[in-house]
């Protein structure tokens, strides 16, 4: 059942990205929704439903990018699996931790990137940083920071239903 | 008990099974690419029922927008005075290479022999899905028998080209990423030389010949060398010559004739050359001229 919510999560998620989200821009840099998915259900649903949303969004992402097959699935399962290893390990979530994990988590997702887009030279290196590194980091940890105060009651439900039944 | 310990153990060897996955993803990407082209075919399919509900509630935004805050009868004249300019310019393009074509030599008058290419038309539906590579999305896949590799064009001149495809849509890497490269040939000195984009979203003309008379101003244009377009396509004009002391070539910097921040409809060219065996001869003609000269 998680599995097939987390199916539709990411039916909604990419193409809202790739035809929507071009409107909030910022810098040209739009924030990375499927990121902050992965990142959201890794830090309040643990590594595995991470792991499970960052691959099937870093799938979808991979289709319709025209970067290799294996960045975004690779990007985003590695970040959904991060984020629920820190989230186990923390007892309380608020949103300013959230915030910088987001942060942390999208930055070190960006390198792989720039690492894979094989840099020129230290130039090429700190242009990207600058350009899309930083601004994208900001607008995931804003973005995810948001989500969570949205649907922080919710969450804390079901974390509440879900401790207690184990 | 028992049975949260055998759902915590399953859970446990799910995470360890999908870590490895990730971490064969990452250390083998060739392998993992065919895999995920395998894969990606049926998902696809799936996902491009929400993409293309997406898709028009993105034209539903832009044209309330467009039609009702931005003025209606202005918005339809100017988008109308846009595809004109558009239409003129590629017409104006294609003048002017055939005329210097003609003035070159005797040879590139068969130019007049080439058939228009074949090319299919395609919405714009998307970007791409990361920041990370200037990209866009089409409404026509492997089903409307476009391919990888296919070139991307309005008439104004050259897009990009097509690097990913699934059965209903496409994906094009525009000609300002710093991944693509395209065969390039400036309009009035015939040097060749190689297009790609740069980290500022403009496009580089590399390879430039050190002793080449290339200046701002000067148009480059395809040169028809590689497969995915015809010869005497705009790709944009020359801004900025640079030329540094030690280096074998000029580089120079291009503004890309199309402006690919506001495309709506785009061809891909699906035969650069309707009659692809005379082109061939015709590319084998002048390398022979070339060659004796």
């Amino acid at each position: 059942m998680k599995f097939l919510i987390y199916l539709l999560l990411a039916l909604v998620v990419v193409p809202f990205q790739t035809t929507l989200l071009h409107y909030v821009s910022l810098f040209g840099v739009r924030p990375d929704l499927g990121l902050v998915a992965a990142c959201l259900v890794g830090f309040l649903g643990g590594e595995l439903d991470g792991l499970i949303l960052g691959l099937l969004l870093g799938c979808f992402q991979d289709m319709l990018s025209a970067g290799d097959l294996w960045i975004n699935v690779v990007t985003k399962g590695g970040g959904g699996f991060l984020a629920g290893l820190a989230g186990r390990h923390m007892a309380h979530m608020t949103p300013a931790v959230l915030t910088a994990g987001l942060a942390i988590i999208s930055c070190l997702s960006s390198v792989v990137f720039l690492y894979s887009m094989n840099p020129a030279g230290i130039d090429e290196v700190w242009m990207g940083v600058r350009s899309t590194v930083l601004v994208q980091a900001g607008f995931d940890a804003m973005v995810g920071a948001g989500l969570y105060l949205l649907f922080r009651q919710r969450w804390s439900d079901d974390r509440m239903v879900t401790e207690g039944a184990l | 008990m028992a049975i949260s310990r055998s759902t915590y153990g399953t859970r446990r060897l799910a995470i360890v099974l999908l870590a490895c996955l990730l971490i064969a993803l990452f250390l083998l990407p060739s392998q993992s690419q065919r895999l995920l082209q395998y894969v990606g075919g049926p998902l696809g399919q799936i996902l491009s029922v929400p993409l293309a509900a997406f898709s028009s509630i993105d034209q539903g935004i832009s044209e309330t927008w467009n039609g009702y805050l931005a003025l209606q009868s202005v918005h339809e004249e100017n988008r109308q005075l846009r595809r004109d300019m558009e239409f003129l310019k590629g017409q104006n393009n294609q003048l002017r290479e055939s005329v210097t074509a003609t003035q070159r030599y005797e040879a590139l008058l068969n130019f007049k022999q080439q058939s228009p290419s074949q090319t299919l038309a395609a919405q714009v539906i998307g970007r791409d899905a990361t920041n990370w590579y200037r990209g866009m999305i089409l409404n026509k896949g492997e089903n409307d028998g476009v391919r990888a590799e296919m070139g991307v064009v309005t008439p104004a001149g050259v897009v990009g080209r097509i690097v990913k495809t699934n059965s209903t849509s496409s994906v094009v890497l525009l000609v300002t990423d710093p991944n693509n490269a395209i065969a390039g040939v400036v309009q009035r000195t015939r040097d060749e030389g190689i297009v790609e984009g740069t980290s500022h979203g403009r496009a580089r003309l590399k390879y430039i010949p050190l002793l080449s008379s290339v200046q701002a101003g000067d148009r480059v244009v395809t040169s028809g060398l590689t497969g995915a377009f015809p010869r005497g396509l705009a790709i944009g004009g020359l801004t900025q010559v640079e030329k540094s002391e030690g280096d074998l070539f000029q580089s120079a910097e291009i503004e890309p004739e199309v402006d690919l921040s506001k495309l709506d409809e785009v061809l891909i060219i699906t035969a650069p050359y309707e009659d692809a065996d005379a082109a061939q001869k015709l590319l084998q003609e002048i390398h022979g001229d070339r060659k004796k000269s």
